[in-house]
């Protein structure tokens, strides 16, 4: 974070322009004898100039067929020159370089020597520097919470190596100061502004403070540390100089000269020496941890550097998020709720099924009884007539009888009149029984099997539990009955509903109801008979004897007439409806309803004179 | 009652042989009976002898004309002769109606003959005794129709027990003239006694005295 960037790019531009300047200077492009040299100007500019005319003057007197310039520029103007190819060779302080080393292909040919005792891979260190007598602070890590003076926070020397022990420390240099105080170059404003008490502490290179003799009586140095063969005090490990190093497009026979003249340099001579490239690693290692430099990445990919770069992004796809959970809840609520609904509308309509099918037959068994009610109401009125005038005549024979005025002519006249009634009487009853008959006028040629199929569907259409039916048709495919099909359809059913009552309540597999249709032999021959078969509880004895009379049952809400009418049914067609005497050992009984075969149509009817006379 | 020689009991009844029955056991007691096939029938042999004695034996259900359509008719002609209703299986709520409307009794098929009997019995006594009463009280209405409305103001106060002198203070005339009135009112209405006349007055009308 440059405290001065503005101030920093036109220091930059000037230095530029100053190199620009020079008559020498000639482009890149048409010059191909130009040696061009960049230099970090970082210590200011009367510093950097004079301190880096030993090189110039040497590669000039090296390389007489060339014309070297040294480009004087800050950390951003010497990658951008290094990037555009305008500069041949750097000079940088070790971090720079091991950035542009990462960055752009920069590679070190030599390394400044700074002369015994100081060896040029243990050359660069820093001192934290605090008032002499100053007793509160005595390592660094009492730092925290102070105010601390710095020239810049991206030099090398003068704040990245610091940052490394202050970080092991666990001290954030931006974070756990209570004031990061930028004064800028010179450096010795950092020794201003502690001795003015505008800071607690301030980071200088170390051996600045060892250069004069106040400074050194002034201040002491916080967290020194013991370095062989470093003459100076340091708060931090050591660092290799500063390097000079070729680019990408550096032509390699000029790399050689350049070395090989600037290692002919003797600090005797010129001022100056160059070692061979000394080890950067311990620069690396120091990127690494701070994850900075090439190493940023290590820092930047953190959740929270991306939740602050991203947050836009974030907050977006969170709301997207929240409104497609949003979304999918509700559907998932209301897809509960339908199929709730559904469920509830399926149980009231089954309960509404049910119901109107207990409706259906409490209202079937009304009907029956109802019709049966007006049946006895007609029955008891008609019959009540004849039977009145019979009492009143034989009641009245016997006063006569006891008061003597019975003549013959009253005899004769009462016997007669009660014959008549008697007469009239069984007319009624007849005529009832005809009732029964009156549709069987009705005759249609039907397979036995049609209609057992049929009556079976309506009896399972009938019931809610209706138990399983099976079928068994062993009869010829052309085997026909002549019949009215309703009413032979109404036996089967009240045999299959009387099967049905009797197995009520016992297990599954005994509620199963068994139809079977063949042709009889013997008695029945010329007959289909249709068995139904129930595995319930059975018949005793009298109440076999007793199952076709009218009025008997065995069910607490019946009415006796079902078996009564389904056997006048089955003699009006000629037929028979019996009860097998003989349940073959097992539970339950057999119902058999047999009835004439019909002639095939191609056969002349048949005289059936002999059956009606069985009757 | 004893079947008396000139009750007739009228039997009305569509149904010819059970009326034939009905006729047969009430002719086994000596009633005299006459066989009606219906309300009609009944109504044009009435017309011929109105006032005869005896009871009505009578259907209630009967296709042109009910049994109670006729009750109504003889109720409205003033002439209401007792009536035993014979109704049939489940027609208890006409006979209710029936007897509301001054029916002597029913029976419901089947009865027993003495039940029948014993109906017919009653009601022709309690017949007989409804004529008598008429009787005495179209005589005496008869009787008293005979005097003048002066007369008949006359007779009320005597009848009710006042002296000559009373009545004619009442009527503001003099006692001579009382005097002749209530020899007037003795002679045309044939009593010899004002506790006579009392009777009388009473037969013909109950509240005549109040």
């Amino acid at each position: 974070m440059p405290a001065y960037p503005g101030v920093r790019r036109l220091l930059g531009a000037v230095l530029f322009l100053l190199a620009a300047l020079a008559p020498a200077r000639a482009t890149p492009a048409d010059d191909a004898a130009a040696v061009r040299i960049g230099v970090l100007a970082f210590l200011g500019t009367e510093a950097a100039i004079g301190e880096w005319s030993p090189v110039l003057r040497r590669l000039q007197a090296a390389l007489p067929g060339h014309t070297v310039s040294l480009v004087q520029l800050d950390h951003r103007g010497l990658r951008d020159a290094a990037a555009a190819g305008e500069i041949d060779f750097l000079i940088t302080n070790p971090g720079h370089y091991v950035e542009l080393e990462a960055e752009l292909g920069a590679s070190r040919i030599l390394t400044l020597d700074p002369g015994p005792p100081r060896a040029p891979e243990r050359s660069i260190g820093s001192a934290v520097i605090v008032k002499a007598g100053n007793g509160a602070l005595r390592t660094l890590a009492d730092l925290r919470g102070r105010r601390v003076a710095v020239v810049s926070t991206e030099g090398f020397g003068g704040f990245q190596t610091i940052w490394r022990e202050l970080a092991a420390q666990g001290i954030d240099p931006q974070r756990d100061f209570a004031e990061l105080k930028v004064v800028g170059l010179p450096m010795t404003g950092v020794f201003e502004a502690v001795a003015r008490g505008e800071a607690d502490a301030g980071i200088v290179r170390s051996c600045l403070l060892e250069s004069r003799a106040e400074w050194r009586t002034a201040f002491t140095v916080l967290g020194a540390r013991s370095e062989p063969d470093f003459p100076c005090a340091t708060s931090t490990r050591l660092y290799p100089d500063w390097p000079l190093a070729t680019l990408r497009h550096t032509p390699p026979a000029l790399a050689k000269e350049v070395t090989l003249a600037l290692l002919a340099m003797s600090a005797a001579r010129d001022g100056m020496e160059w070692a061979v490239p000394a080890d950067y690693q311990a620069v690396h290692e120091m990127f690494r941890e701070l994850q900075i430099g090439p190493y940023a990445y290590l820092r930047e990919p953190t959740l929270m550097v991306l939740a602050e770069r991203y947050w836009r992004w974030i907050a977006a796809f969170a709301l997207l998020l929240a409104a497609w959970i949003l979304y999918t809840v509700r559907v998932e609520h209301l897809v509960h709720a339908r199929t709730a609904e559904l469920r509830a509308a399926l149980a009231a309509r089954e309960a509404l099924e049910l119901r109107i099918r207990a409706n259906q037959e409490q209202a079937d068994h009304l009907a029956r009884l109802s019709v049966l009610g007006e049946l006895s109401g007609t029955l008891a009125h008609e019959l009540n007539q004849p039977l009145a005038t019979i009492a009143n005549y034989a009641h009245s024979l016997i006063r006569r009888s006891d008061n003597g005025r019975l003549t013959d002519d009253a005899v004769r006249e009462a016997s007669g009149e009660i014959a008549g009634q008697a007469d009239r009487a069984a007319g009624i009853l007849g005529r009832i029984r005809g009732f029964a008959k009156k549709r069987a006028a009705v005759r249609e040629r039907v397979a036995p099997g049609a209609l057992v199929v049929e009556a079976v569907a309506l009896f399972r259409g009938m019931l809610a539990n209706a138990p399983e039916v099976s079928v068994d048709d062993t009869l010829p495919a052309d085997a026909i009955v002549e019949v009215d099909p309703l009413q032979i359809q109404q036996v089967l059913l009240n045999l299959l509903k009387n099967g049905y009552d009797a197995a009520r309540g016992l297990p599954p597999e005994r509620q199963r109801l068994t139809v079977r249709i063949d042709e009889g032999k013997g008695d029945s021959a010329g007959h289909a008979r249709i068995a139904v078969r129930d595995h319930g509880s059975g018949l005793d004895a009298t109440a076999r004897e007793r199952l076709f009379e009218p009025f008997f049952t065995t069910k607490a809400d019946g009415l006796g007439l079902g078996l009564s009418i389904c056997r006048t049914i089955a003699e009006a067609h000629r037929g028979r409806l019996t009860v097998d005497e003989d349940a073959g050992g097992e539970p339950g009984c057999e119902f058999i309803l047999s009835l004439p075969l019909a002639p095939s149509a191609s056969e002349p009817p048949e005289c059936r004179s002999d059956h009606a006379a069985d009757r | 009652m004893l079947p008396t020689d000139e009750a007739v009991i009228h039997v009305v009844d569509d149904d010819a042989a059970f009326r034939r029955s009905l006729v047969f056991l009430l002719e086994s007691v000596g009633w005299r009976v006459a066989s009606h096939a219906s309300a009609e029938d009944f109504l044009a042999t009435q017309a011929n002898s109105p006032d005869a004695p005896g009871c009505l034996v009578l259907d209630i259900r009967m296709p042109t004309m009910s049994g109670l359509e006729l009750q109504e008719r003889l109720r409205a002609g003033g002439a209401l002769p007792p009536i035993v209703f014979i109704t049939g299986h489940g027609d208890v709520e006409l006979a209710v109606q029936a007897m509301k409307h001054g029916a002597f009794d029913f029976l419901q098929k089947p009865f027993k003959d003495q039940a029948l009997l014993d109906a017919v019995a009653t009601a022709v006594r309690r017949g007989a005794e409804d004529r008598s009463r008429h009787a005495q009280r179209d005589e005496a209405k008869a009787r008293l129709a005979r005097l003048s409305p002066r007369e008949l103001e006359v007779a009320r106060l005597v009848a009710q027990g006042l002296p000559n002198k009373l009545v004619a203070r009442e009527l503001d005339i003099s006692e001579k003239t009382v005097h002749v009135h209530r020899q007037h009112v003795m002679d045309k209405a044939e009593v010899g006694s004002a506790a006579e006349l009392a009777r009388l007055m009473l037969r013909a009308d109950p509240a005549a005295l109040d």
